[in-house]
């Protein structure tokens, strides 16, 4: 296994920038995970350190070792595709060998490392099958399988369970997990679903526009985004946000009434603010710190969990969890109110401030 | 494309490759427009001025009825589109969304003419078309070719309609509407770029057709422009300008049709997966 | 809805299809075949003769001989497409289908152009340009120094077949070209990546993913072929006309059927011999499809990506 190290990587189709100076190390043995809207470039980024995409500049290293020129079976990675991409006229056994046999690895060396995959993927049952005559779990396997037999230095995950339906992705999210800790694999892996980014990742890397908007660890991208973009990619329901501007010392007026906050001394009277108040860090009724009134607009029972839905008097929804049994309908006026400790300050330019 | 020295490469085939494609017709089309002695003795040259004749033209258009010849092939290629069009959405119609005993079989026996081609049948196509006393007549034409161009129109058609989302016919029903308006409100519209497709697949072969108006309306004016020059170039076989000026009136309408259509000929063939 | 109702309404969306198909297509077809049974007298009546126009085609000298020359015309008509047409298909269709290549959309159209165009039309300007008359193709093989190699091709018993089957060839290989470019569209381009990073190159890639995967299109074009060879009239008419050719040679199942059918300088027109002919083309269409459909299709996995 090796660490990806990428520097100042650029990549445009013409006029058309996707990929701006993207830095990014992935250590040895990490499990980096990609995620973003549609369109932000983190396919393509997987993409080029695969080599299927020519960079157009910057540098990148695989193990030490300059990749930039080098052809995508020379790099030593192996990919594992959207749709699977498995040849459909080959059986299992023979989609996993084909990139070797290319190689030229030895015959016996060959039926080596598929009986071992076989083994680890419990797919030797299947070996014979086509493709066309496997479920979506076992052709995702298979494609996991092709990887492991090249034994590359790095894998490259792309979507690689936005296929399956809701139950099987949670198994195979689980098995993919335990076959990084069984394989001390370096992996970098695209997703656009959080879930999959925040269980998975050693490091989540927040991709938009074609920018890395931050790079971190899930629980600290969770606590301490780095601007506003991150702030609302991470976490589900998103985060509420409240315009407001400074006031005072310490002092801001949001959605239509007068908190008080700790707020750094670089923060002057009449700068303009972003609060960000997580859903689970929003209370009905009594609360720490700051009181808002509201209307109660929908709430979405879950279970022992659910959203209320709460109009503010600026007409802003804002989204409050709420556990047990809230005994609010729709219409009811009520307070909702936050920790200031819990809530996130952005600057006019969406950067946090401590 | 990567390696510039492998473009090249491609490049130089495909283009040396087109230019072979378009060489005779480029040729047959620029000399056309020649005096004589120009066409025989400097034939790679471009009309210019000094060489241009259009005496091939006027022979073609004053001679011969070639202005009613492009009218028949116009009223049987239109008739043929239109009658293909409709009896073959019609029937496509039906076959996909019906459940009927003998579905199947019908679908199995209305293909048997993508495979088996109708001239096969021309003794007896003719007979019958004499029984019916309309030899020499374009609707017999219109007839055989609509027999002809059913079978893979209905098959296409078929495939289209069966990928309209079946709740966008409940719908209608459950708004009311009769079968027919359902057919002809909510399913013709939606399967109008199939229709177009299959237009351009029953036109070519039928305005290129030699085979039937040789058979069924040879003579009486009743010509088709293929036939119709066909005959021309037998009368006329020495007289080079007057040959070439028939094979170019031929060639640029259909030129002219393909440059406009072939976007959308090519989409058909491609059935959508253009790149 | 009532069940009158519903076969009202059935018949009413089919019959105009099925009525003009049956009477134009399906009936013309069994009537004919029903025909070469028969032996049509002098007034007017027809007399049932069971196979003897068939043994008369394929025995007696007089006509077997032509059937037979037609027959293997026509079997080398095909040889030489599948062997020139359906290669130089596949070779550009590879070549459009190749990745960011620019001025696909123009070679795809310009390639197709001839395939639009009339036969007759075709034929005719293909005369003009190998007429020794004229001279054309003569300075163009000068010109790179094979002007030696040239000679009067369409009018030698030696070569006119060949010259005339380069010439379809020329006319219709954008048939093959589209349908096996739009296969290889068809193939997912995450397929091809797969390769790539299993170390294949373009050409590899090409020879062991695409190659397998659009095997059933070259089957389906191969059947193509064959159906549209054995019916082929137009071009030998058009250039050689109803008599094929000096001696025959360019003679295929076509123009054998319209000479006999029609008659010409040599022969009156035979309505039961013309039958016959027409049903043997019937049953050697017919037998290349069903070897299509039954030995080589089914041998064929059709992927669906």
């Amino acid at each position: 296994m090796a660490e990806v190290l990428i520097d100042k990587l650029c990549k445009s189709y013409g006029s058309a920038e996707i990929l701006k100076d993207i830095d990014l190390k992935v250590e040895d043995g990490s499990f980096v995970v990609l995620v973003g809207p549609s369109g932000c470039g983190k396919s393509t980024l997987l993409r080029c350190i695969a080599g299927l995409e020519p960079i157009s500049a910057g540098g990148m290293t695989i193990g030490g070792r300059q990749v930039k020129n080098l052809p995508p079976a020379k790099r030593e990675i192996a990919m594992v595709f959207q749709s699977y991409a498995l040849y459909p006229h080959m059986d299992v056994k023979g989609n996993m060998a084909f990139g070797l046999r290319f190689a030229g690895t030895p015959k016996a060396e060959i039926e080596a490392r598929v009986a071992e995959a076989a083994r680890i993927l419990q797919l030797e049952p299947l070996l014979k099958r086509r493709p066309r005559e496997l479920s979506g779990g076992q052709r995702q396997r298979v494609a996991i399988g092709r990887a492991i037999v090249r034994k590359p230095q790095v894998f490259l995950f792309d979507e690689p369970l936005s296929n399956l339906d809701a139950a099987l992705r949670i198994n195979t999210r689980v098995e993919i997990a335990k076959l990084h800790k069984l394989l001390n694999a370096t992996i970098v892996y695209v997703t656009h679903d959080q879930v999959e980014a925040m269980t998975l990742a050693d490091k989540i890397v927040v991709m938009n526009k074609g920018r890395i908007e931050q790079a971190g660890k899930p629980l600290d991208l969770y606590y301490k985004p780095a601007n506003l973009f991150v702030a609302g990619f991470i976490g589900s329901p998103a985060m509420n946000f409240l315009e407001g501007h400074v006031t005072g010392s310490g002092r801001v007026e949001a959605a239509g009434s007068g908190l008080t906050l700790r707020l750094p001394s670089s923060c002057k009277p009449g700068d303009k603010v972003t609060l960000g108040v997580r859903p689970e860090h929003m209370n009905l009724g009594a609360a720490p710190g700051p009181l808002l009134q509201a209307q109660v607009d929908l709430i979405e029972r879950l279970g022992e969990t659910g959203y209320a839905h709460l109009r503010l008097p600026t007409g802003q929804v804002v989204i409050s969890e709420v556990r047990g049994e809230p005994g609010h309908v729709t219409g009811d006026s009520i307070s909702v109110g936050f920790d200031p400790v819990r809530c996130h300050i952005f600057d006019a330019a969406g950067r946090r401030i401590e | 494309m990567r390696k510039p020295a492998s473009a090249i490469a491609v490049h130089a085939i495909l283009g040396l490759y087109t230019v072979l494609a378009l060489f005779p017709i480029v040729l047959v089309v620029m000399n056309s427009f020649k005096a004589k002695r120009a066409i025989f003795n400097t034939p790679l040259q471009p009309p210019m001025p000094w060489n241009f004749d259009p005496i091939g033209y006027a022979k073609v258009f004053g001679d011969s009825a070639i202005t009613s010849y492009y009218l028949n092939s116009l009223v049987v290629t239109t008739g043929t589109i239109f009658m293909t069009l409709l009896f073959g959405a019609m029937a496509a119609w039906a076959l996909t969304e019906y459940k009927f005993r003998w579905n199947t079989l019908l679908a199995l026996y209305l293909s048997i003419g993508i495979m088996v081609p109708i001239r096969l049948g021309s003794v007896a196509i003719i007979q019958l078309v004499s029984d019916l006393n309309m030899i020499n007549t374009l609707s017999a034409l219109v007839l055989v070719y609509t027999a002809q161009s059913l079978p893979l129109s209905i098959f296409i058609l078929s495939e289209f309609i069966a990928q309209i989302p079946k709740d966008l016919r409940e719908a209608g029903r459950c708004d009311g509407l009769t079968e027919f308006h359902i057919f002809f409100y909510i399913v013709l519209p939606l399967i109008r770029p199939a229709m177009a497709t299959v237009a351009v697949f029953t036109m070519i072969p039928v305005w290129n057709d030699l085979w039937f108006p040789l058979l069924l309306a040879p003579t009486n004016g009743k010509q088709t422009i293929t036939l119709g020059v066909q005959q021309f170039l037998g009368q006329y076989i020495t007289d080079w300008n007057a040959v070439l000026a028939a094979l170019s009136t031929a060639i640029i309408p259909v030129l002219i049709l393909y440059v406009i259509f072939s976007r959308q000929l090519i989409r058909g063939l491609t059935s959508g997966a253009v790149k | 809805m009532s069940r009158t109702a519903y076969l009202l309404l059935l018949a009413v969306f089919l019959a105009p299809a099925v009525i003009i198909y049956s009477t134009f297509s399906i009936y013309p077809l069994l009537a004919t075949i029903f025909n070469s049974f028969y032996d049509r007298q002098d007034d007017g009546t027809s007399l049932f003769v069971g196979l003897s126009n068939f043994t008369t085609l394929l025995s007696d000298p007089t006509w077997s001989a032509p059937f037979w020359n037609a027959f293997r015309n026509n079997c080398l008509f095909f040889l030489i497409h599948m062997c020139v047409q359906n290669p130089i298909g596949l070779v550009l269709a590879a070549l459009l289908s190749l990745p960011r290549l620019n001025l696909r959309a123009t070679y795809r159209t310009l390639i197709f152009m001839p395939t639009m165009l009339s036969v007759v039309v075709i034929g005719f300007s293909w005369q003009l340009i190998l007429s020794p008359l004229w001279g054309v193709a003569k300075m163009f093989l000068s010109f790179f120094g094979l002007g030696f190699l040239f000679g009067p091709w369409l009018g030698e018993e030696s070569t006119a077949l060949l010259t005339i089957s380069l010439i379809s060839v020329w006319q219709f290989v954008g048939i093959p070209m589209i349908l096996i470019y739009t296969a290889l569209l068809a193939i997912p381009d995450e397929l091809i990546d797969a390769a790539t990073v299993d170390g294949l190159n373009q050409f590899q890639a090409f020879i062991w993913v695409k190659l397998p995967l659009i095997l059933p299109t070259l089957g389906l074009v191969s059947v193509l072929t064959f159906v549209n060879n054995f019916n082929a009239f137009d071009l030998i008419y058009a250039m050689k006309g109803a008599l094929a050719g000096p001696n025959f040679s360019a003679d295929i199942m076509g123009t054998l059927f319209y000479r006999v059918f029609f008659g010409n300088q040599l022969q009156l027109g035979d309505t039961s011999m013309g039958s016959a002919i027409a049903t043997m083309m019937f049953l050697i269409i017919l037998t290349g499809v069903m070897i299509y459909l039954f030995v080589i299709q089914r041998r064929m996995h059709r992927y669906s990506f």
